[in-house]
């Protein structure tokens, strides 16, 4: 089976289980939650989206909600969006692929807060979506559909003192209010930006000119065909490696498909981890501020030095946007992330941020003008970090990971063993951290220590047990 | 609440929006559809309700999701969709009304290549596709873009320019009032009459909201308003669509709602004068008045099952120049073989100019024939006995069983059949009078009810 349920949304395999027909029973759940309401929808540009975007509408129109369609349109510039709308709604719906590969797209449900449903809200939508007993309109009361432009004039004609903002508008002025805009502006950058064709595209010239940088955008034609695989990480990152030292780019940007990740491009050609991308924010955000840095359990080791060192204190989440955020508004965190190339701002927007995090690298290389950024990675306290992924057995997977525990307690290897997501294993050098994708149908194994050497030798150990175990 | 059933026939899927018509369901047709058909464009229109956008979306997302190119010809005439699905290249078409059924209704209608509906076989073909719910579902790369279809009503208009005088009706320069139910016709039938036909037009019932003003059949009983319309303004004629522009009834000059009946009549009275000579198709239920207009014209008329399928397609086999049904659904082969309120309004003008006569006075010209409808309830599974005791009361008489029970007497007929749509016995009867027609009908639900 090519579906995934989780509480932040639905995602799966088009042209396979993931049918119209679940998409509307989705939309139908998530209208029945907010129980009808003022809806915002909004998709990349992957060639299912489209589809997937008018079966969720109709899905919501049938429950009677207001469906406001903003086209393509990045998910956080959604997310940003709905916190700056200025008539209450009930919440949000982006369609994107994201981080996955083509063929795939998901669903994703947004709170009126701007921030992904948390799991406990995400629970109860699943609950109407297994119950099947969804909210009907009457004709009557049959909800209506707008376009974003509609729905802004419709709000500017009334009596509303305040006109409801364009789109990109205010989001791009409260992001140059975000960064130190003057000092970015000065260097006069040359920034290569590599969108894969989603739905950013159509926004990093206005990013660019914002900031004051020549852009140099690479695979930035919207398009359902992904050239190049859409999750940044090193090697997604050839395009603009190969190119970056002729013309002469400062930095290369590379992203996912939502602009909700990304990992960074040396000005020498060097495409870091993607592990690398939260460290230089949060490295660059606590030399001025204190406050409560979150990340998730298999994120690297180096957020932790980080912290410690500027006394700053480090709060552990399972994995996912949902989960990070939410303890981002419980602790009134500073910055949050994962290792993934993703990081919220919660005083910017509620959501993993593409565009904030590119302006808070570039204003990390403004300030420190001198180095580069080659040097500003290269001088954090850095580990080495191997990845793996493991296919289980359908519907076996979790007995997988119970013997691998079982097995795990039986010899721990000096190791300290802890369960917040999965299984993790701390040394004093590194850690291993074992657990079931909550995307796709296997199990991630991450494994990091000061030595590439014993991160790998700990890494194919597990493996080498995952598969006894089966 | 009592169960609302999604009701699947000849007729299409048609459901209580929120009840039994949910986009889940219309999308799960529309894939079967697509699978029937096969991969490549399907046209999609729809009427005016306020639904119908929601029913068009979950529509358009069904097809996708199969590989059919959804192509959107908007808010249409049922019949113009029909005309273009045989005009252009595609697949097959989606038309989604309920016709005349009430405002909570929604139904989605199956189109064929050639632009008819689909026959019993071809739905049946179809529904079982439904029933098996094992679609072939397309991959990511494959999945079809929304096209849109410009200015569908214009290849609509082209043919009727060519069917009828188009300079002897604009010389005219007629009054006309028009009841558009707040349907399709809201946004055609006055940019017809007007810029076609060359008429004043004094439109009502012309937002296109799909909120009726009116009861949705054009029946007299709701046409108050436009016959009020048509006197004051000094019309020579008032036409009443329903919400999807396939039926047309007629208020003459004097505000009066002739009946749904001698919309038909009129328009074969002027086929076969002035166009083409041919048999003449309309279902059992059709009056004597066509026997009439067929003799005149010495040409024979022939008698199908209820339904607008059952007619055109007979049509088609026996070179049928005029036909329909006598709920104002007037079908002329040349312009396109379904119920076409628009080529109704052309022909019919066509006629006054013709005669230069007014519809009081066209009307007296004919005999006089009055038809008696009435309907009884019955158990479900009841009909069977009691059609069957009418054929042993009947026995030496001729009896027609193509639908029900229906006998000729010469001067006067009956017909009883069970109703497709609900749980009752349809009882009709045509008489030269209104007393004997509603004698012939009353005694026989007297004797219909009698205990077994």
């Amino acid at each position: 089976m090519q579906l995934r349920l989780a509480s932040f949304g639905l995602r799966g395999f088009i042209g396979e289980s993931f049918t119209p027909k679940v998409m509307m029973d989705f939309a139908s759940a998530y209208a029945t939650f907010t129980d009808g309401g003022t809806i915002f929808i909004a998709r990349d540009t992957r060639d299912s989206s489209p589809m997937m975007a008018t079966a969720v509408t109709t899905g919501l129109l049938a429950a009677g909600c207001n469906v406001v369609d903003f086209g393509i349109c990045p998910t956080p510039i959604l997310q940003h969006r709905i916190a700056a709308s200025a008539l209450p709604i009930a919440g949000a719906v982006s369609i994107s692929g994201g981080h996955t590969g083509m063929g795939w797209n998901a669903i994703s449900l947004i709170g009126p807060d701007g921030a992904f449903l948390p799991p406990s809200s995400g629970g109860n939508v699943l609950d109407f979506y297994h119950g099947g007993d969804f909210l009907r309109a009457t004709w009557e009361s049959i909800g209506s559909l707008q376009t974003s432009a509609e729905y802004a004039r419709s709000l500017s004609s009334s009596d509303n003192e305040q006109p409801e903002p364009s789109l990109s508008t205010p989001y791009f002025d409260a992001l140059e209010n975000l960064v130190d805009t003057e000092a970015i502006r000065k260097q006069d950058f040359t920034v290569v930006i590599d969108p894969v064709g989603g739905s950013g595209c159509g926004f990093i010239a206005e990013f660019a000119e914002r900031l004051g940088f020549r852009l140099i955008p690479v695979n930035a034609e919207p398009s359902g065909y992904l050239p190049r695989e859409p999750e940044p990480r090193p090697r997604s990152a050839l395009p603009i490696a190969s190119m970056i030292q002729h013309v002469g780019g400062d930095v290369g940007f590379v992203l996912s498909s939502d602009m909700g990740r990304l990992s960074l491009v040396s000005e020498t050609g060097e495409p870091f981890s993607e592990e690398c991308t939260l460290p230089i924010l949060v490295d660059h955000f606590t030399t001025a501020q204190k406050g409560v840095v979150v990340t998730n359990t298999c994120t690297t080791r180096t957020i932790d030095d980080i912290a410690a060192a500027r006394n700053c204190r480090v709060v552990k989440t399972p994995v996912g946007q949902a989960s990070i955020v939410a303890a981002l508004c419980d602790e009134d965190g500073l910055i949050g992330g994962e290792g993934n190339g993703s990081a919220c701002i919660p005083t910017f927007s509620r959501g993993f941020d593409g565009f904030a995090m590119m302006a808070i690298v570039l204003e990390a290389m403004a300030l420190n003008a001198t180095d580069g950024l080659d040097a500003l990675v290269h001088r954090l306290p850095l580990y080495h970090i191997s990845k793996r992924r493991v296919y289980g057995a359908e519907g076996g997977t979790y007995q997988q990971l119970e013997r691998l525990s079982e097995s795990l307690y039986a010899d721990p290897e000096g190791g300290e063993i802890s369960h917040i997501d999965g299984i993790r294993v701390d040394w004093e050098d590194g850690w291993i951290h074992i657990r079931m994708s909550k995307t796709e149908q296997m199990i991630r194994v991450i494994s990091e220590a000061r030595e590439m050497e014993t991160a790998r030798t700990r890494r194919d150990k597990i493996i080498q047990l995952l598969n006894r175990l089966r | 609440m009592p169960r609302e059933p999604l009701k699947v026939g000849i007729s299409g899927v048609r459901g209580v929006v929120g009840r039994s018509m949910t986009p889940q369901i219309a999308a799960g047709w529309a894939e079967a559809f697509g699978n029937f058909v096969g991969k490549g464009p399907v046209l999609v229109g729809r009427d005016t309700r306020p639904t119908g956008e929601m029913v068009e979306l979950a529509v358009i997302a069904g097809l996708q999701s199969v590989g059919c190119t959804p192509v959107l010809a908007g808010i249409v005439p049922t019949p113009t969709l029909l005309l273009q699905t045989a005009t252009q290249d595609v697949m097959g078409g989606i038309c989604i009304t309920a016709s005349h059924n009430p405002a909570e209704w929604n139904a989605l209608k199956f189109i064929g290549r050639d632009g008819m509906f689909l026959d019993l076989m071809h739905s049946e073909e179809l529904f079982d596709m439904f029933r098996q719910q094992n679609f072939r579902y397309v991959a990511e790369a494959d999945l079809p873009i929304v096209r849109k279809l410009e200015d569908p009503l214009e290849v609509h208009w082209e043919k009727i320019r060519a069917y009828v005088d188009i300079d002897l009706i604009r010389a005219q320069g007629f009054k006309v009032a028009v009841d558009c139910c707040n349907g399709v016709g809201a946004l055609s039938a006055v940019p017809f009459l007007r810029d076609e036909l060359g008429c004043e037009v004094f439109p009502i019932h012309d937002t296109p909201n799909g909120r009726f003003e009116r009861g949705a059949e054009p029946t007299p009983d709701h046409l108050t308003a436009l016959c009020e319309t048509t006197k004051d303004n000094g019309c020579q004629i008032g036409f009443a669509q329903d919400p999807d522009g396939d039926r047309l009834a007629i208020v003459s000059e004097q505000g009066e709602a002739i009946g749904e009946d001698y919309t038909l009549v009129f328009a074969a009275q002027q086929v076969l004068e002035r166009h083409k000579q041919g048999p003449i198709v309309v279902n059992l239920s059709c009056g004597k008045l066509f026997e009439h207009v067929a003799k005149q014209h010495d040409v024979p008329v022939y008698r199908t099952k209820i339904g607008e399928i059952h007619v055109s397609t007979r049509m088609l086999r026996e070179g049928s120049v005029i036909g329909g049904e006598p709920n104002g659904g007037v079908i002329i082969p040349e312009i396109h073989p379904c119920r076409d309120s628009y080529g109704g309004m052309a022909i019919i003008l066509e006629r006054l100019a013709h005669q230069q006569k007014t519809i009081t006075e066209l009307r007296d010209e004919l005999p006089t024939y009055v038809i008696s409808k009435k309907k009884m309830e019955i158990r479900s599974g009841e009909a069977p006995r009691l059609l069957r005791a009418l054929r042993r009361r009947y026995e030496d008489k001729e009896i027609n069983l193509l639908d029900g029970v229906h006998i000729d007497f010469g001067d006067h007929w009956v017909h009883v059949r069970a109703s497709n749509t609900e749980p009752v016995m349809r009882v009709v009867a045509e008489a030269p009078s209104l007393a004997q027609a509603d004698g012939l009908t009353e005694e026989l639900i007297a004797f219909l009810s009698a205990p077994a």
